[in-house]
């Protein structure tokens, strides 16, 4: 793939960790610039001894937070010359049974999880019709297809973001703007390590993840960033408001 | 822009209904990528155009009914034996007898037969063909729905009834071929411009691209992308979906 995103400008958030740094290293080796956003300062800073410097802007803060979204933008689209792309690849997970569930606990999941791409694009869009069009990929998850036990609050926000992405397609065309949702199953991060790690028997926890895909595996990051690319490249030109699942077999969407 | 090279070097493809539209489109990717090719049609035209385009060692061409088993078998056979086994299988080849569509109450059996037979049951002979090498060595089927699967469109009942029943083979042979390292998909399209779709009204047409927010009406060219990335490594994750490739005409 290799020159396939020459000139091509994306900002990534969620970069530092997992899903979205698989999307920066595969970015900037097609060619392009990216500009990183995480609210891990440390990630960040590996971030910026692991690549080109021409190639990176770098934005610390947090998606719940307008203000950092719209200053990261600004200063992404500044450094790199303007924006063709997004990828939302900020979440958080929580494994809760909903009487168990503050308040604070449900709204802090969508505030990541649904608010942060709204606010993302949101931020996005000027500079997205400035360059004459572009891409959105949205990762949502398989939970928003199919649920999972003691996620009410994680499949519902990620169900929300399928439909946020569907709609943003319909307004976004207009101007040329392609917006899609990738729906990964369970992804080898840090995210599924914590959550595996919280389980009363994380070997069982594993097998028990593991079992539910046709495959039989758990995916790497990279296996996501690889359908992140090809969203966001010409080759899917005709495609937009799908929700493609990249979860080894579980969906079946 | 650049396309990945060599991206199907050394693979064996087989597409069935490979003379025009998309199948040819596909055949065409698949080629420039470096791939084999075997082609089935029942026109002799459409292959000769693709023979002749792309070097002769490149492509092994046949001109038969892909509702005809023992023809099919045939060339399953003549292919494998020139190019050895098949890693990816397009099942593309489905016709929707548009010019015999009308109401469902005084709809022809017989007609309903033809557009299962060729719409659906084809998909299942040829990935039956393939599925015992590629149990042994792994592969990748891809199938061709349809948005009309999804649409309701009257007077295509037999059309979406097979296009829908696409899906549901995907979904289950994804499933049963998960463990031997085979992932089965498909592609849904909207409107793409092929012969067929010249058949349309044009006022239909205006219609299909009023409905779509990306505003046009596709290439075979767009689903051949979409086709080739589900057969690459880089989508070795992927089984049992359905990408609708349709400018954002239905997004369910």
């Amino acid at each position: 793939m290799t020159g396939l995103f020459s000139h091509r400008r994306i900002f990534v958030s969620g970069a530092g960790n997992g899903i979205g740094l698989a999307c920066v290293r595969r970015f900037i080796d097609a060619g392009a610039s990216v500009a990183c956003f995480d609210r891990d300062a440390e990630a960040l800073d590996r971030l910026g001894t692991h690549f080109e410097k021409g190639k990176l802007s770098l934005s610390h803060g947090d998606v719940t937070s307008s203000d950092d979204v719209r200053r990261a933008m600004a200063k992404g689209a500044d450094a790199l010359g303007g924006l063709d792309g997004v990828v939302n690849a900020a979440g958080i997970d929580l494994l809760r049974n909903l009487e168990d569930t503050s308040d604070e606990e449900w709204r802090g999941i969508f505030a990541v999880n649904l608010d942060g791409p709204m606010r993302v694009c949101r931020a996005a869009l000027p500079y997205l019709r400035t360059a004459g069009g572009g891409t959105i990929v949205n990762i949502s998850s398989g939970a928003g297809l199919m649920p999972l036990k003691h996620r009410t609050a994680y499949s519902a926000s990620k169900a929300g973001l399928q439909m946020f992405s569907k709609a943003l397609a319909m307004e976004a065309a207009d101007f040329g703007v392609r917006v899609n949702a990738i729906c990964p199953g369970a992804v080898e991060t840090g995210l599924l390590r914590s959550s595996i790690d919280a389980a009363p028997d994380p070997q069982q926890a594993y097998e028990a993840v593991r079992a539910r895909y046709a495959l039989a595996r758990i995916a790497e990051p990279d296996e996501i960033a690889a359908a992140v690319l090809w969203l966001s490249s010409p080759e899917s030109s005709y495609v937009t408001g799908v929700a493609l699942a990249v979860d080894g077999g579980r969906t079946f969407h | 822009m650049e396309k990945p090279a060599g991206r199907f070097e050394g693979k064996i493809v087989m597409i069935t209904g490979a003379g025009s539209g998309i199948g040819a489109g596909c055949a065409s990717r698949f080629l420039s990528e470096g791939a084999r090719v075997a082609l089935i049609d029942r026109e002799e035209e459409g292959l000769a155009q693709l023979t002749s385009a792309f070097p002769a060692e490149q492509v092994h061409a046949v001109a038969a009914d892909c509702t005809d088993a023992s023809a099919i078998a045939a060339f399953h056979r003549s292919a494998t034996e020139r190019f050895g086994p098949i890693d990816i299988l397009v099942n593309n080849v489905g016709q929707s007898a548009r010019e015999r569509a009308g109401e469902f109450h005084r709809s022809d059996e017989d007609v309903w037969r033809f557009v299962l037979e060729v719409s659906l049951i084809t998909a299942m002979r040829f990935s039956r063909l393939v599925a015992p090498k590629m149990r042994e060595r792994g592969g990748r089927i891809l199938n061709m729905s349809s948005d009309a699967a999804f649409a309701g469109d009257a007077g295509l009942v037999d059309y979406a009834t097979a296009k829908m029943g696409i899906i549901g083979f995907t979904r289950s042979l994804a499933r049963e071929l998960a463990p031997f390292g085979v992932t089965v998909n498909a592609v849904a399209p909207g409107a793409i411009r092929t012969r067929a779709h010249d058949r349309v009204p044009a006022a239909v047409i205006d219609r299909i691209r009023q409905q779509t927010p990306a505003g046009f009406v596709g290439e075979p060219a767009d689903v051949a992308a979409a086709i080739c990335f589900l057969a690459s490594d880089e989508a070795r994750f992927i089984t049992g979906q359905t990408l609708l490739i349709d400018g954002g005409r239905w997004m369910i």
